[in-house]
Formats: structure tokens, sequence, C-alpha cells
């Protein structure tokens, strides 16, 4: 301990230290040559040997190292500049990219310990639902002993505000949320435990931050205004902090305690009925409790559970604990899709790489004569390959400080763009940094290595190590234009072709007949009334009842193997004018009778499927004794899973008991949305109590959309920089190239060879590696897409058009960044070349 | 005495900060007179290489064995004086019980072979 500790001192005082060994020495040699002696030797070798036994001697190396680094790179600005903006592009994506991960997923939410809040969910080994009915919450609430608190959120549709058009989105939460949270309140308060937990407390709102600002001019005077919310009075007592952080990241507009749900939603039996899943669950764990703990606790409150509702609980059903206090909670297909983009953003990467290797080389072609005397004068091996380390190193060093800076510009720039919560911000967190620094001394040793260990075994005139630079440039842009393209095409295909049912002129109108306790006789006749009503409103083509309308608010799917493969059959539950109204063509059989039971509708490619080459009107469906018979096909629908590939429909006929949950569809010869109004009023006239969501269908659809066009674009230019990046590279080794062998071609000139073969004796050691990068690229591109499936909107992952097409922008850049250069060999001046050489 | 200085035998390898050690018991020394007085003691036989003095005193101060300090040389010049630790006597006790004890060894076994 003493010893580091002196060694460090002497770290610090080397300049004192070392002018004191000087004058040892010096007094030495004095006493010596008074004793006769005069032989001393070399002072200057011998303080080094003794200074040597301080142990900072690499340290000294090392400085030197920088300080000459620094001025080779100094003396050559403009290839300075290239190699840290080729760096500072290759890091910045990939740091942009861990930015956002470390957002989502990593970065702790700023409210009060958040590692101790757990995200619950139902689970079993076939089922998965993200909500849970309000009773259960409750009985988890009062029984569990590892959970210190238990928050619930239940979402609803939006609800109107006074007299505004605009409706605003609403959540009920438990009163404990905030103070759970630990969300201080800038106006007001906000919702509290001891005033409105209860039912019969007086009706209180409060306003999140954005909405207070939107719509109420940020007046801090509203504290106390009483507003209408669908038409029920309450009081707004506070308003969220502009920098809030929700639990699940929901943002809406008003925030209102749970217990005030009946109030405000008349009928409502959501926090009594067991059956009806609708609050999303939070925990907080009680302290010094694992997550594992708690599940395990928690199982056994749903046996018992299960036990009281036997209906309600399935019957492996367990609560599924994932951490809570982030922004998002992760769920398996996110890490996949998390995977994918670092894929791609570290083939950016290797690809600035591979460029910058490719630079390095060629500019160590003009530093042969520095090395030469350099080794002359005596430096090993080992020192000019540290010394070229270090240069590396020093270049990576500024490349990944542009890169952070390039990466944090580009998430600020996207951060506003998406309208993200506030709380979060594009400046670096350690994890972050680390992540930076990691990726940078990786890319150092990818860029620098092969170079530096060329360089110091004197050996330049070795062309594989080009050749590999050329083949792993060429297969990583290969890769990234063809995952673009891809996505190009889905994004093309989503916005061009048909989702198999005509979406433009189609509006929903969900009653939402179910939370407002309508029993199935009153829903039907309620739902028969509007119908009939509405088909007789003026241009409205057809009207129809769905239970699970097209981009709805919920969606329900079973897996089921048929012929060997899994397949998604997506269950919908239709009235017989459905077909019609959705623009979904009837291919064989009829549609359904009204009032019909055990019979079902499938989807042409299920029948294909389940029956190849069989008639499949007539055939049985069905596990049990009582099967369903198939009555009709239909044309293929995405009606709920626009982005399924595998998905197949299967359809039933709506049952009485299934009114309460019906959703209005209706088409129009116009906009659809002209008709909102009128429906509106039909809708007050029937029941003043309820306020529909209603919904344009074509709306919905651009939203979804937009997102894939977004991607794609985001990912398009990603890969164009790569190519461009790749093409650069590829320039510059023609050259270098063309440069080398400049006696060569001219003598081959002057001897009458034609300009072909000449262009084709520069290029031909480029021929292999760009034919071996495309094809690696390319198998690279077809393994790593299939986790893309999901996004592609039904382009296949190998999609012909995608692949060739990318491959031929690739092959013409490379093409064009071969030739360019390559002409200069033609143009030599022949008698000035051989005279000079 | 100018060929007397010179050393005639070689430093036996490890024995150089024992003898150092061992010189400064008596008091502090500057390092010119470390190698004199060994040289001396050791009635002229042993010699010291400045090359092997200087690194050794440093690597001693780095180890703790002994520190430097100012002082005024015989030729009243500035100089630095190295003296003993608590440390590194402590280091001599063992250093020469050891080396006694593989003396002691060395020595049984030439006479008895």
């Amino acid at each position: 301990m003493g010893e580091l500790f002196r060694r460090i001192q002497y770290l610090f005082n080397r300049r004192r230290l070392d002018a004191e060994l000087e004058s040892d020495m010096e007094f030495h040699r004095e006493m010596a040559a008074r004793a006769g002696r005069r032989n001393f030797g070399n002072t200057l070798r011998m303080r080094e040997q003794a200074r040597e036994t301080w142990g900072w001697t690499w340290l000294d190396r090392l400085g030197q190292d920088l300080r000459y680094g620094l001025r080779i790179l100094a003396r050559s600005p403009g290839f300075t500049l290239t190699a840290v903006l080729v760096l500072a592009i290759g890091i910045g994506v990939n740091v942009a990219a861990f930015s956002l991960f470390d957002m989502v997923a990593l970065k702790p939410m700023p409210v009060r310990d958040p590692d101790s809040i757990v995200r619950l969910e139902r689970r079993s080994h076939d089922a998965y639902t993200s909500e849970m009915p309000y009773a259960s919450l409750k009985f988890y609430e009062q029984h569990a002993k590892t959970l210190a608190a238990v928050m619930g959120v239940l979402g609803v549709p939006p609800m109107q505000v006074d007299e505004d058009v605009q409706p605003a989105s609403a959540s009920f939460v438990t009163p404990n949320y905030f103070t759970e949270l630990g969300t201080p309140a800038p106006y007001g308060r906000m919702i509290d435990p001891a005033r409105d937990a209860s039912a019969s407390a007086a009706p209180v709102v409060v306003l999140s931050y954005g909405f207070w600002e939107r719509r109420f001019g940020s007046d801090p005077s509203v504290i106390g205004r009483t507003i209408h919310l669908n038409k029920k009075p309450a009081t707004i007592v506070g308003v969220t902090p502009l920098a809030f952080a929700s639990l699940g990241g929901q943002r809406p507009d008003v925030w209102i305690p749970i217990a005030q749900q009946p109030y405000f939603v008349d009928g409502s039996s959501v926090l009594t009925d067991p059956s009806n899943s609708a609050v999303r669950m939070w925990g907080r764990l009680a302290p010094g409790v694992k997550a594992k703990v708690a599940e395990q606790e928690l199982r056994g409150l749903t046996n018992e559970l299960r036990k009281q509702h036997p209906k309600d609980i399935w019957d492996d059903e367990y609560l599924q604990s994932s951490p809570g206090g982030h922004l998002q909670v992760m769920q398996p297909a996110m890490y996949q899709v998390a995977a994918m983009v670092s894929v791609l953003t570290l083939l950016i990467l290797a690809v600035a790489c591979a460029n910058l290797g490719g630079l390095l080389l060629a500019k160590a072609v003009t530093r042969q004569h520095e090395m030469e005397i350099r080794v002359a004068i005596g430096a090993g091996r080992w020192r000019l390959f540290r010394q070229l380390c270090t240069e590396s190193l020093l270049l990576a060093v500024l490349g990944a400080w542009a890169g952070l800076a390039l990466g944090c510009v580009v998430l600020e720039v996207a951060l506003r763009q998406l309208d993200a919560p506030k709380w979060l911000s594009a400046t670096p967190d350690w994890r972050v940094l680390i992540f930076t620094g990691g990726v940078t001394l990786f890319a150092a040793m990818f860029f620098g290595l092969a170079p530096a260990i060329q360089i110091a075994r004197q050996k330049h005139r070795r062309t594989t190590a080009r050749q590999i630079l050329v083949g792993a440039q060429v297969a990583g842009s290969c890769a990234l234009l063809i995952v673009a393209g891809l996505l190009v095409r889905a994004a093309q295909h989503a916005l061009f072709t048909d989702p198999g049912f005509g979406y433009e002129q189609l509006l929903s109108i969900d009653s939402q007949l179910g939370q407002h306790g309508y029993k199935p006789a009153a829903a039907k006749a309620y739902l028969d009334q509007m119908q009939s009503r509405l088909a007789a409103a003026p241009g409205v083509l057809s009207v129809s009842l769905v239970r699970l309308p097209p981009l709805g608010h919920a969606v329900s799917y079973a897996n089921q193997e048929i012929g060997g493969h899994q397949v998604l059959v997506y269950p919908n539950w239709v009235d017989p004018g459905f077909f019609r109204t959705m623009g979904i063509p009837l291919l064989m059989g009829r549609t359904f009778y009204q009032g019909e039971k055990h019979a079902v509708i499938v989807g042409q490619s299920f029948a294909r499927q389940q029956w190849p080459g069989q008639n499949p009107v007539g055939q049985l469906i069905g596990d049990g004794p009582q099967k369903d018979m198939v009555v009709g096909v239909v044309g293929d629908a995405r009606v709920n899973a626009l982005n399924e590939d595998d998905a197949v429909e299967q359809y039933w006929p709506a049952q009485l008991d299934d009114m309460p949950g019906m959703v209005v569809m209706v088409r129009t010869a116009g906009a659809p949305g002209a008709l909102s109004p009128v429906a509106k009023s039909i809708s007050e006239s029937l029941d003043p109590k309820l306020f529909p969501e209603m919904r344009q269908i074509r709306l919905l659809y651009r939203d979804q959309v937009v997102v894939i066009e977004q991607i794609a674009s985001a990912v398009s230019v990603i890969g164009l920089v790569a190519v461009l990046l790749a093409g650069v590279g590829i320039i510059g080794l023609v050259s270098f190239t063309v440069s080398q062998r400049t006696k060569e071609i001219a003598i081959r000139i002057a001897l009458g060879a034609k300009p072909a073969a000449v262009l084709s004796s520069v290029l031909r050691q480029y021929w292999w590696p760009v034919a071996i990068g495309l094809v690696a690229g390319a198998s690279g591109a077809a393994a790593a897409s299939r986790i893309l499936r999901r996004a592609l909107y039904g382009v296949s992952n190998l999609d012909p058009i995608g692949y060739s097409g990318a491959i031929a922008v690739l092959i013409l850049i490379v093409a064009l960044a071969a030739l360019l250069p390559a002409r200069r060999a033609l143009r030599l001046d022949l008698a000035k070349t051989l005279r000079y050489e | 005495m100018p060929m007397s200085d010179m050393p005639k035998y070689g430093m036996p390898s490890g024995a150089l900060p024992m003898l150092i050690l061992r010189v400064l018991q008596s008091g502090s020394l500057h390092g010119y007179a470390i190698g004199q007085r060994i040289h001396m003691l050791s009635s002229e036989i042993l010699g010291v290489e400045e090359g092997l003095l200087y690194p050794t005193l440093q690597k001693m101060l780095m180890k703790g064995w002994v520190t430097a300090e100012w002082g005024i040389s015989e030729t009243s010049r500035k100089v630095r004086f190295y003296r003993l630790t608590a440390q590194g006597r402590k280091h001599l006790k063992a250093e020469l019980s050891q080396y006694d004890r593989v003396t002691q060894a060395i020595q049984d076994i030439l006479r008895t072979a």
C-alpha cells in the first residue's frame, strides 16, 4: 500500500525527483573525478535506468506517442477530417440507437424508488392479457404481503369536455397513483388517497400539463373551477408537472380517481364485474422483496381467487412481473426488434471501420519512408505497432466525440419530432458514455489493427488486406441496402395494397354499451335502432355490427397448427351484413342467416390451408361435441392483423349475448367524417348518457402506415449513407492501386494495350471481394430480416424485388466508384510518367 | 590510488540492497559514500558500479527501506543523504537471518560432502 502511494507520489513529482537524481549522479562523478577516475559512463542512460524502477516509463512513452500522433494527424487535416467524419457516422448511429434503447428500457423513471415498481400481467401457458378485473386488483392489494402498494390504471374512450368538439383522453387511476410515484403538484394538488378514495367523495380531476396549456392557456386560476366531462360536473384540483413520468408512458389529458368511474360512466360495472378485465396493474415491492418472491406469493393468491371465481380465472393463470420503473415494459418481441436494430447499426460501424482501414492502408504507403527511418534508428516492431495503435486510438477518440455529439443531436431531433415525454432528454447518461467508450475501443481495434500489423511488419504490397476490407464494406452496405429496400417495399405495399377490405369510407361507432351496464336485450334494441336510423341517413351505403372492429382497441387471436406450420387464427363475431359493409368479397357459399347458430365463415387462406383441394363449405370446425359448420368462404381481410403475414380469419355469427360489446360499422358514399354529427345526434336521442367513440378507419390506417414509412425512410437514409461510405472507400482504394501501378500501366499503354485491358488489370483484384461481399451481405440480410417479417406488411423477407433493387443500386455505385479513379490510368501522360519513374 | 578504485569482483546479484542497508545502519550517507564504504569494508574486493547503485537506491526508496534528505557533503556541496527507515531496519534483520541460514547450510554441505 505504502509502495503504491510512493509510486503515485513519484508520478506527480517526476520532474523534481529526476533533478535530484541528476544531482546525485553529478556529485558522484565529481567525487570520482577527485579520486582520479574519469570513466563514469553514460549519465543519461543510467538516469533512465534508475527512473525505470519508478514504473512510469510507459506513461512517458504514451505521452510521446500521443504527441507524435497528434502532430501526424494535424499535418494531414484532410485525411483526419474524413476519418473523423466516417467514424462519427459509424459511432453516432450506434450511440443514437443505444441511447434510444437506454431511454426506453434502462433509464429509471424520475419517480420515487423506480426499481421497486413492477408491472403485473395475467398470463397462462397459452393466454395473455395486459389488463385485469378491478375486483382481482383489490383482492391482490388486500392480501399480498410482498407488495407494499398496488396501483391501477383504467383507460377509457375519450371524454367530452364541456361543449368541445375535440374530446379529451382520460385515465382513471387508483388514488395512491401519484403519491406512490411521489409526483409533486406544480399547481393545486394531485389525487390523494385520503380524500379521493371513496365513491362518495366530491368528483375531482387532475389536468395534464399539456392539456392545461392547450385548453386553458396555462391559466393557474383554473384550480377550483368546475368542468363537465361527458356532461358530469367535476372540480379541477391540480395540474401534473410538465416532465411528469407516468407508469407505462400513458399520457391522458385528464386523470380521475378510479372510485369516480361509475359517476362519469353511467351504469358501468367495471369496478364490480369480476369478469371484466379492464385495469392495468402495477405494484411496488415491499422493502427487500425480490420480484420472483412476490410472483410466488401472487401465484398462491391467484389460486385462491380462482376458487372464488372459477369462470374468470384461467386454469393455470399466474401474474407475471416485469420491471415497471422504465418508460416501456419490454416484451420479448421488443428485444428481438432491438437485436435487429443493433445488428443494422453495427453493420454501419463495420462499413465505416472497413472504410477507414482502407484509408489507413493507403496512407501507409506515403509513410513507408518514415517507418524505414524509424526502424533504421532503432525502433522495434513492437514500438512501431504501439505508435500506430496510439494513432488509431486517437482518431477513434476524436471520432467518438463527434459521434456522441451527432448521436445526441439526432436523438434530440427525434424526441422533438415524436413528442416524447418531457422527462426524457438526449443528454447522454453514464450508460451511454460507457457504451460509447466500448464501441470506440471496438472500432479502433477493427480499423486500426490490420493496418498497424501490416505497417509494422513492413509489408505494403500485399493486396489481401485491401481485398478483405473491400469485401467487408460491400457485404455490410449490401445487407443494409436490402433491409432498407424491404422496408420501402413494405411501406409501398401498405400504402398501395388493398388490405382485403375497403377502408376508405368506413366509420366505426363504438357506444360502449357493456361499459354502461347494458344487458343483451337492451343492447340489441339500442343497436337495432341505431342501425336502422343510420341506414336511413343520407349518404349511408351499408350498416352492420362487429365485435372487433378494424384497428380497434382490442384484438384476439389463437395459435393453431395447420398442416405442420403455425398460423395465427383471428376470430371475429359479426352480423350477416358485415361482409357487404366492409367490402369483403364472398367467394363461396353464403353469409349467415339472421340469428343463425353453429355456423362459421372462414377466410380464403384458412380454407386453402385447412382443406387443400376440398370444398370447404360444409366442413366442420370445433373441438367440442358441438361442431360449427362452414357456410361460406370470404376473401382474406386483415381486419385485425394489418401487418401479420400468417394471419387467417374465422367469423362467427354474433349472438344476443355478444350485443353489449358490438360496434356499429358504417360505409358511406362520401367522406365518413361528415356522418359523425348525424351518428352523434342519433345516439343522443337514443340514450343521452352514452358518448360513442367514432373513428374513421381511413385515418387510423394512415397513422399505421406513417409509422412504417418513417422507419423505412430512416433505414433508407442509413443504408444510403453506408453505400456512400463504401463508395468513397472504394474510390480511395482504386485510386491508390492506380497510383501504385502507374509505371506498369504506362508501359502497357505505351506498348499498345487496349483501354479495357488496362482497366481490367487495375480492377481485377477487386472482382472477387465485391462478389463475395454481395453474396455474404445478401445471405446475412436474408437471415436477419426474418425478425422483420411482422413489420413488412405482407411483403416476404425474401422479396426478390427488394433484393435485386438493392443489389443493383450497390453494383452501380461500386462500379462508378471503381471506374472514376481507374479512368485516370487511361489519361496518363506517358512521356512524363515514364521519365519520372 | 587510481587502480584500487576499480572493483576486483562484481557484486553477487541480489546482495547489493542488503549491503547498502548494512552500511547505512551506522548513519546516513550519500550515494558516493555508500559505494566507497562497501568497497572499503570488503577490503577493496567488492566494487559498486554506479549503473547498479543508483537504480538500486531508487528501488529501495520506492520500497520505503530508505529515505533521502538534503545535507552538506564533505566538499561542502548540497547532496542527498540516504537514511535507514524503521521498515528498512526490519527488512535488514530479516535479510541477515535469512542470509545466515543459507550460508550456514552451504557451509555444512561444503564441509561434510
